[in-house]
């Protein structure tokens, strides 16, 4: 190896005008939703037509959990980028979203039992499944861009960013209602990719 | 390092070699002053240079530099933990013939943790390969192996020690 000295005389050569954090960071994200819509839009037809059968609000109640977890998993894995940055509030407030979804549990369960009505749970899951790696792949590579020192944490957040912007897409397309629905059928594979992103997290994102 | 990110390469190289001496410093009271300390102070300033971008202009550089430097300890722990230790039966075969052969091969095994010497036993007095003695106490030909070098490289070490 060269010595130190040389090795700073290089580097200073080559200076210091950082690139842009911002954008390289943003791009993979971006890049990953629009695959999926695209993906999605080719692959179903009747986007929003639950709208017109059930009204806007089981979809709004979907879109707020989902796109409120893919921003939050989002800033989270922004700050878990930056080396040193306090990241404790960011992780916390992920527990947003799940904590309105079991609240909704709860007082559909008090109402009405334990009902799990939804025969397009398999379009549900299959839909999961193919986008949730594609969204985890677009954070895995933002999150590279940036230097993330908690891999494992990253790579779980990076998860749950993969299953949220897979729910959101796929969202406008699913006629089911019921909050026991949303929890076995969006928030479990959610988790379950967020689990295997912690597993995947220190091999992915190493740097 | 706001000169130097608006051009000025001879701020960037004071930051660095600065960056340099601090976490040289930092990583000597865990790594001590070995050969390795230096490869892994170059290592940070690599990273520091590469994943610059990641330190926004208006937060202190301290945080940002050393959490960088604690990322590189732990990987480089973690490499070292992986290090393929040479296991190599022969060179530990020839070393009982020649260091051991005066001495009293029992009082020396009771110098050593139980598992160590009972691998020693069945490997080297008993004849039995890796596989074999892994078989009879339950653990793979790799920890058996592992236990065998530990044993062997400490029964060396015990056996230069009394010939000083």
């Amino acid at each position: 190896m060269i010595d130190t000295d040389s090795l700073i005389d290089r580097l200073a050569q080559e200076g210091a005008r950082p690139r842009h954090a911002r954008r390289g960071f943003a791009l993979p994200l971006l890049a990953a939703i629009a695959v999926c819509v695209v993906g999605v839009t080719a692959a179903l037809d009747g986007a929003f037509d639950p709208v017109a059968l059930h009204g806007v609000m089981p979809l709004t109640i979907k879109w707020w959990f989902s796109a409120s977890l893919a921003l939050l998993s989002a800033s989270a894995l922004w700050l878990l980028g930056q080396p040193g940055r306090k990241t404790r509030v960011a992780l916390w407030s992920m527990m947003i979203p799940f904590v309105f979804v079991g609240g909704l549990l709860l007082m559909e369960l008090a109402k009405v039992g334990p009902v799990l009505n939804g025969p397009t749970w398999r379009t549900c899951l299959l839909a999961m499944a193919i986008m949730s790696p594609i969204g985890f792949a677009g954070a895995i590579l933002a999150t590279r861009y940036l230097a993330p020192t908690d891999l494992r944490r990253a790579g779980g957040i990076a998860g749950l960013f993969g299953g949220a912007v897979a729910m959101t897409v796929y969202s406008p397309y699913c006629p089911e209602r019921g909050a026991l629905f949303l929890t076995v059928f969006y928030c479990l594979p959610i988790l379950a990719m967020a689990g295997l992103g912690w597993l995947l997290g220190p091999r992915l994102l190493r740097w | 390092m706001t000169a130097a990110r608006d051009g000025d390469s001879a701020a960037y190289r004071q930051f660095l070699a600065e960056a340099a001496q601090r976490i040289r410093a930092r990583l000597a009271r865990k790594i001590g002053a070995d050969n390795e300390l230096e490869d892994l102070v170059q290592e940070c300033l690599i990273a520091l240079h590469e994943k610059r971008h990641t330190l926004d202009p208006g937060r202190p550089v301290s945080p940002w530099m050393y959490a960088i430097a604690n990322y590189k300890l732990i990987d480089h722990w973690r490499k070292r933990g992986r290090s393929i230790i040479d296991l190599d039966d022969d060179a530990d075969m020839a070393v009982a013939a020649d260091t051991l052969a005066e001495t009293d091969i029992e009082t020396l095994l009771d110098k050593l943790p139980e598992a160590q010497a009972q691998a020693i036993r069945m490997t080297q007095i008993e004849g039995l390969t890796n596989r074999e003695a892994g078989d009879r106490v339950g653990v793979g030909v790799s920890a058996m192996k592992l236990r065998v070098h530990r044993g062997m490289a400490r029964l060396r070490a015990i056996a230069e020690e009394d010939r000083i």
